[in-house]
């Protein structure tokens, strides 16, 4: 009795080591729900065409915030993904604006030319951080969902795997919402 | 003959548990993994402990400074965070609960005793902003709560010597309650621009 305790001991505990040492390298699956929505702080930029964008001109859409940029690892990781999920999701009303730091749009074009997929989604210039201040993004990437009434619900900092079945199932939950 | 059976299976099961324990600390309290990148041969320290992962990768003072040059820092700026003991750090939060950091809490404990602190990007930035540069990001954030699954990267800078070996002393909260670790024996890079 005394041996398959310990047998089961052992298992479980190798198994614990194993798994924690595969959670340090992958992508996270899911954003996780603000205890207490508020409202998303209002900002124009403008994007690589110059034209001005604002979040107000989304009001009634389900919005993804994407704060990051070109020399970031897990943001270049996750981006294909935010266009697969956008491609999926954009005419059911979801929306994506990839917030980059102060890079230039030339910069961003150079790294897009190399994905394996390229980001249709709108990409905006938040060349001296100001919008990531006003959102408290200290860290890349920062992403934050916001429903259709302009309230941050979900948030994510590091890298997410968008596509998953997971994020898909939360974004499309709030395009439901009335 | 089944208990002789069963008796082999646990000795190996332990055995391979003790392996896993010589390969990267053992499966407890702060469990660490040292890596050497066979190419860079800059080392690495993985740590998992309540709740918490994190990596810590060595960064050549003339890595860093490349980093900064590319975002434009002038030289004063950038060869004053390539003076410091620098990682590329990744925390993670395993806890499946709210987890929160701050690396003011942080303590590098030099192997002659001397105690070196985390300078915080704050400060870092604060000083940057009297150059009249912007630019805030690379450095690991200063503090921060994390919620299920969030994890974050950026430069940690220690101010050690390079070369330095020294225990990294960490604290972070899980729902507010206190935890610490401590990772024996990490070592800031050796500036190769001064044959160390």
């Amino acid at each position: 009795m005394k041996q398959r305790h310990l047998i089961l001991s052992s298992f479980l505990l190798i198994l614990s080591c194993l798994g924690t040492a595969r959670a340090e390298q992958a992508l996270g699956h899911d954003l996780a729900p603000l205890p207490k929505p508020t409202p998303a702080p209002a900002f124009t930029l403008q994007d690589g065409d110059g034209n001005s964008v604002s979040l107000a001109d989304y009001k009634g859409k389900v919005v993804l915030l994407n704060f990051w940029g070109t020399w970031c690892p897990p943001c270049r990781h996750e981006m294909p993904s935010i266009e697969r999920v956008y491609k999926d999701l954009h005419k059911k009303g979801f929306v994506v604006l990839a917030i980059n730091q102060t890079e230039t749009p030339d910069d961003v074009f150079i790294f897009t030319s190399q994905l394996s997929v390229t980001p249709t989604f709108k990409i905006l210039y938040d060349k001296k951080s100001a919008v990531a201040g006003k959102y408290g993004v200290v860290g890349l990437p920062t992403s934050i969902l916001i429903d259709k009434h302009g309230m941050m619900r979900y948030r994510a900092i590091g890298g997410r795997d968008f596509n998953s079945p997971k994020v898909e199932k939360q974004i499309s939950s709030l395009i439901k919402e009335k | 003959m089944q208990t002789t059976y069963l008796t082999r299976i646990a000795t190996i099961l332990f055995g391979l548990l003790i392996g896993l324990g010589a390969a990267g600390g053992a499966c407890a309290k702060t469990q660490v993994t040292v890596h050497k990148n066979p190419k860079s041969g800059m080392l690495s320290w993985t740590a998992t402990d309540d709740g918490l992962s994190i990596k810590l990768v060595q960064l050549l003072p003339d890595f860093v400074r490349a980093v900064y040059a590319k975002h434009n820092l002038p030289a004063k700026q950038y060869n004053e965070v390539a003076g410091y003991c620098d990682f590329g750090t990744i925390l993670r939060n395993t806890s499946g609960k709210t987890l929160k950091y701050d690396v003011r809490d942080w303590r590098a404990v030099a192997s002659g005793g001397a105690v070196g602190r985390v300078k915080p990007k704050s400060e870092w930035v604060a000083e940057w902003r009297k150059a009249g540069i912007h630019y805030t990001w690379t450095l690991f954030p200063d503090s921060g709560t994390f919620y299920a699954g969030d994890w974050q990267q950026g430069f940690t800078t220690i101010k050690l010597p390079h070369g330095t070996r020294f225990d990294l002393i960490l604290k972070w909260k899980i729902d507010g309650v206190m935890h610490s670790g401590r990772i024996h024996n990490m070592q800031c890079a050796p500036d190769v621009t001064k044959g160390q």
